[in-house]
C-alpha cells in the first residue's frame, strides 16, 4: 500500500496558467489539493501614496493603471466620487458617452476572459479568434481617445472631447459584426463536450454563504442571486435604458460562463439604445483652472459595476488641491484571497488554473 | 430634496439603540459616529437585525494634525439599498482596534493590510505578517510622515536628468529663445 | 560577401541566421505591459511569422521580456529566472518604466532603471507600446544578433561582481544559489 504524503507546490509567479503575477501556495496529496494560500505583492506600486502627491487632475494618469484588463471603470468611479464632493453636474450628452465607453470596455474585457478560460482548458483556437476580434473594439477606442489600452478620457464634469464624425456609425457596424461572431463562439466553446464536462460541478460557490464571503459580480449571479450595481443604485443613464440581468443556478464554473455569455448580448443592446437616444449639447462642465482646483472637505463613496464585479472608491478631501486619501476596492480583493482559499480544498491540481480564470482574479486590484 | 424616509428610519434605529450621533448625508448614504469599543456591537446589530449583510469596505485615514487614525467601516443592505458608514477614531501613537473577522471572514484581509501599512494592532488576528511588502525595515509606509520620494531617490539608481522636475514649457522657451504667451501662463502650477 | 570569407565566417553567419529566426519568449508577465503580448501573438499582428513563440520554462527560453515596472519582490525572482536560462540569452526592456522609472519614479517599491541589475539588449519605449512597436523591437534584436553584437550573457558572467553589488543593495534577504557556470 502506498502512503501518500503531503507535498508543497508553488503555482508561482512564473507560470503559463495564472492570470497575472501572483503566487498560490498549494499543499497537495497525490492529485488533490488539501489547502491553499495566496501570496500577492509582486505588483505593488504604492498607488495610494503616490496619489497623495499629485493634484486632483494629475491623479488620472495613475488611476487607469490600477486594473490592467479594464481601466475605464476606475476613471468613472473616481470622477463620480469627486463630483459628489464638489456638487458638480454632468451634462446629458456626457452621461450617454460615458455609458457607451463603459459597455465597450466590458466587451473587450469579456473577450480577454474568454481567451483565458478556454486557454486554461487546452482549447487554443479560441484565444486566436477572440483576441483578434478584440482588436476591432480597441480600434474604436483609438479613434475616440487616442490610446488602445489606457484612455484617461472620463474627467470629473464630463468627458475630455466629443465623439468624432462617423464614430457612431462605425460602432454600430462593429456591433453587428460581433453579434454574428458570438454565435460562432457558442459553437466552439459552449457546445463543446470537453468544456462542458470540465466545467460542470467544479469550483462551486455555495449560495447561502456567497454574500458573507464578499462575492460580487457574475460569480454572485451564477449562484442565483440577482444583484447588479446598475439596477441597485443606477448611475449615469442606466435607469432610462432597457436591459436584463441574467442569473443562473448552480454556482459552478458552467453557470458563471453562461451568465457572462448572456451579459455581452445585453451590452450590445445597451450600446445600440444609447447611440440612438443620445442628445446634443455640451460634453464637459468646465473646471476653470484644473491645476489649481480645490474640492470641499468631506468623504465620498462611489461604486460601479465592472466586468468582474463591484468597484468602490473611498475619497477623502481636506479642502486642498490634492486628494488627502483615496482607497480603492476591486472585486478581486475578496475573490482572490478569501474565496479562493475556501473553495480550492478538494479540487484537482489541473483545475486550479481553470478556477482562477473563472473567478476573475486580477492581481493588480488586490495589491494596487 | 426627495423624502429620505428609509434613511431617517435607519438613523433612528441605530442611534437610539446605542445612544450615538449620526447624519443622513444624502440619498442612500447614512453615517454614524461611534466609540471604538462599540463598533463590533453596532456591526453585529446591523448585520443580524437590520439586514446589512454585505461588508463593502474598511478603510483608514491618517489625520496627522489631530494625532488620530479614523477607521471607516462601510456596509450595505441589498434589500434597502442603503450604504451605512460606521466611523471611529483611535490614537495614533499606540493604535489598537478590535478584530472583527468573526463577523465577516473577508475582514481578515483588510486588517492584515492595515497592520502592515499603518501599524495598527488587531489582537487575535491570524495571518502571515508579510502580505504585500517583503523584508520591509522602515516605518509603516502609508503613514503621513514617510517620505516616499526621498526613499526612492536614495535607494534606487536613477538616470541623470530626472532629479529636478523642471517646468517643461519654460525650459524649452529658454533654450529656443521664444516667449511663453499669456494664455498659456494661465495653466501653471504656481 | 563571396570574395573574402574563411570557414569561420560562414559558420558564424549560419549560426546567427538560425538563432535570429527562432526566438522563444518566456511566458512571464511581470507588469502592465503583459496585456499587449496576447495581441502581438495572435491573428492581426502575428509575431509567429518572425519565428517568435512562447516557452513555458526558463530552461527552454531565449528571450526574457520584462514588460513594465519591476517591484523589488519580483526583481529577486527575475534574477533567479535569468540565471536559469542558458546562453545565448537576451533581455528586452519593454515600456518606459524600464528606462527611467516612468510614472512611478517616486514609489518606494519600484526600481528606477533596469540597466543596473541586468544587462539589456533593446529598449522599447511607450506606455503602452503598440504591437507594431514590439515587433520593431524584435526586428532590431534580430539585426544585433546577425551582426554578432548581442552577447550579454557573457557580459553578465564576466561582470558578475558589479551586478551583484547593485542587486544586493536592493534585495536585503539574499538567499539565492551561486552563479558559477
Amino acid at each position: 500500500m502506498v502512503r501518500e504524503k503531503e507535498t508543497t507546490l508553488y503555482l508561482g509567479p512564473q507560470h503559463p496558467g495564472i492570470t497575472g503575477n501572483m503566487m498560490v501556495k498549494l499543499k497537495v496529496q497525490g492529485d488533490t489539493v488539501v489547502s491553499a494560500s495566496t501570496h500577492v505583492g509582486y505588483l505593488h506600486r504604492a498607488f495610494e501614496k503616490l496619489i497623495e502627491r499629485r493634484n486632483w487632475i494629475q491623479a488620472f494618469t495613475l488611476l487607469c493603471r490600477f486594473c490592467v484588463p479594464e481601466p475605464d471603470p476606475m476613471e468613472l468611479t473616481y470622477a463620480r466620487a469627486v463630483e459628489d464632493l464638489d456638487n458638480r453636474e454632468v451634462p446629458e450628452r456626457a452621461k450617454y458617452i460615458r455609458v457607451i465607453v463603459m459597455e465597450l470596455a466590458r466587451m473587450q474585457s469579456f473577450m480577454l476572459w474568454y481567451a483565458g478560460q478556454a486557454g486554461s482548458a487546452g482549447l487554443y483556437m479560441i484565444p486566436q479568434w477572440s483576441v483578434g476580434d478584440r482588436n476591432y473594439i480597441l480600434d474604436l477606442f483609438e479613434d475616440l481617445t487616442g490610446g488602445r489600452i489606457y484612455h484617461m478620457y472620463i474627467w470629473p464634469g464630463g468627458v475630455r472631447r466629443d465623439i468624432p464624425e462617423g464614430w457612431a456609425d462605425k460602432t454600430l457596424r462593429t456591433m453587428d459584426y460581433i453579434e454574428k461572431r458570438l454565435d460562432e463562439y457558442n459553437k466552439v466553446l459552449f457546445d463543446n463536450t470537453i468544456f462542458q464536462k470540465r466545467a460542470q460541478g467544479v469550483g462551486i460557490v455555495p449560495k447561502d454563504k456567497a454574500i458573507e464571503w464578499g462575492v460580487v459580480g457574475p460569480v454572485l449571479r451564477g449562484t442565483g442571486i440577482k444583484s447588479d450595481v446598475r439596477i441597485d443604485e443606477p448611475y449615469e443613464v442606466y435607469d432610462k435604458i432597457d436591459f436584463d440581468i441574467p442569473t443562473q443556478e448552480g454556482g459552478d464554473i458552467w453557470a458563471r460562463a453562461l451568465v457572462r455569455k448572456e451579459e455581452i448580448r445585453q451590452s450590445i443592446r445597451i450600446i445600440r439604445q444609447a447611440i440612438t437616444h443620445m442628445p446634443g449639447g455640451a460634453y464637459y462642465n468646465k473646471v476653470s483652472n484644473p491645476m489649481k482646483w480645490t474640492v470641499p472637505a468631506g468623504q465620498a463613496w462611489a461604486r460601479t459595476e465592472s466586468v468582474r464585479g463591484e468597484i468602490g472608491f473611498h475619497v477623502t478631501s481636506d479642502g486642498g488641491n490634492k486628494p488627502y486619501r483615496v482607497h480603492v476596492k476591486g472585486a478581486a480583493y475578496t475573490h482572490g484571497v478569501t474565496v479562493l482559499e475556501k473553495i480550492l480544498p478538494g479540487q484537482n491540481i489541473a483545475d486550479v488554473s481553470f478556477i482562477l480564470n473563472s473567478l476573475g482574479v486580477c492581481p493588480p486590484e488586490i495589491e494596487r | 430634496m426627495t423624502d429620505l424616509v428609509k434613511e431617517n428610519k435607519l438613523l433612528d434605529a441605530v442611534s437610539q439603540a446605542f445612544k450615538i450621533k449620526g447624519k443622513v448625508i444624502r440619498n442612500r448614504r447614512v453615517e454614524v459616529y461611534a466609540d471604538k469599543n462599540m463598533v463590533s456591537s453596532i456591526l453585529l446589530f446591523a448585520k443580524k437585525q437590520l439586514g446589512y449583510i454585505h461588508m463593502a469596505h474598511m478603510t483608514c485615514v491618517d489625520w496627522i494634525d489631530q494625532g488620530e487614525f479614523e477607521l471607516v467601516y462601510t456596509i450595505y443592505s441589498p434589500i434597502e439599498k442603503i450604504t451605512l458608514f460606521v466611523k471611529t477614531r483611535i490614537d495614533r501613537e499606540n493604535p489598537e482596534m478590535e478584530n472583527i473577522d468573526s463577523i465577516w471572514d473577508q475582514a481578515n484581509t483588510y486588517e492584515r493590510e492595515m497592520r502592515e501599512m499603518f501599524g495598527i494592532e488587531f489582537p487575535g488576528l491570524v495571518g502571515e505578517h508579510d502580505f504585500i511588502l517583503e523584508d520591509w525595515d522602515q516605518i509603516p509606509p502609508m503613514r503621513k510622515e514617510f517620505d516616499t520620494h526621498k526613499y526612492s531617490a536614495e535607494t534606487f539608481f536613477s538616470r541623470p536628468g530626472r532629479e529636478d522636475a523642471k517646468e517643461v514649457r519654460d525650459e524649452l522657451s529658454k533654450r529656443s529663445g521664444t516667449i511663453v504667451p499669456d494664455f498659456a501662463k494661465k495653466y501653471s502650477r504656481e | 560577401m563571396e570574395n573574402d570569407k574563411n570557414s569561420q565566417k560562414i559558420v558564424d553567419y549560419i549560426q546567427n541566421f538560425s538563432r535570429k529566426h527562432s526566438l522563444f519568449v518566456l511566458a512571464y508577465g511581470t507588469g502592465c505591459g503583459a496585456i499587449e503580448i496576447p495581441a502581438t501573438m495572435t491573428s492581426r499582428y502575428d509575431a509567429e511569422r518572425f519565428g517568435i513563440r512562447g516557452a513555458a520554462t526558463p530552461r527552454q527560453a531565449d528571450v526574457l521580456l520584462i514588460t513594465g515596472y519591476l517591484s523589488t519582490k519580483t526583481l529577486k525572482r527575475v534574477i533567479r529566472v535569468y540565471e536559469q536560462m542558458q546562453e545565448p540569452k537576451y533581455v528586452i526592456g519593454f515600456g518606459s518604466c524600464t528606462i527611467n522609472g516612468g510614472m512611478y519614479y517616486d514609489s518606494y517599491n519600484t526600481i528606477n532603471g533596469l540597466d543596473q541589475y541586468l544587462p539589456v539588449d533593446v529598449y522599447i519605449n511607450g506606455c503602452m507600446p503598440r504591437p507594431e512597436s514590439v515587433i520593431s523591437g524584435f526586428v532590431k534584436l534580430q539585426e544585433l544578433i546577425q551582426d554578432g553584437k548581442a552577447n550579454n550573457g557573457e557580459k553578465y558572467r564576466e561582470n558578475l561582481e558589479h551586478y551583484r553589488t547593485n542587486q544586493k543593495k536592493i534585495i536585503k534577504n539574499w538567499k539565492m544559489p551561486d552563479y558559477n557556470w
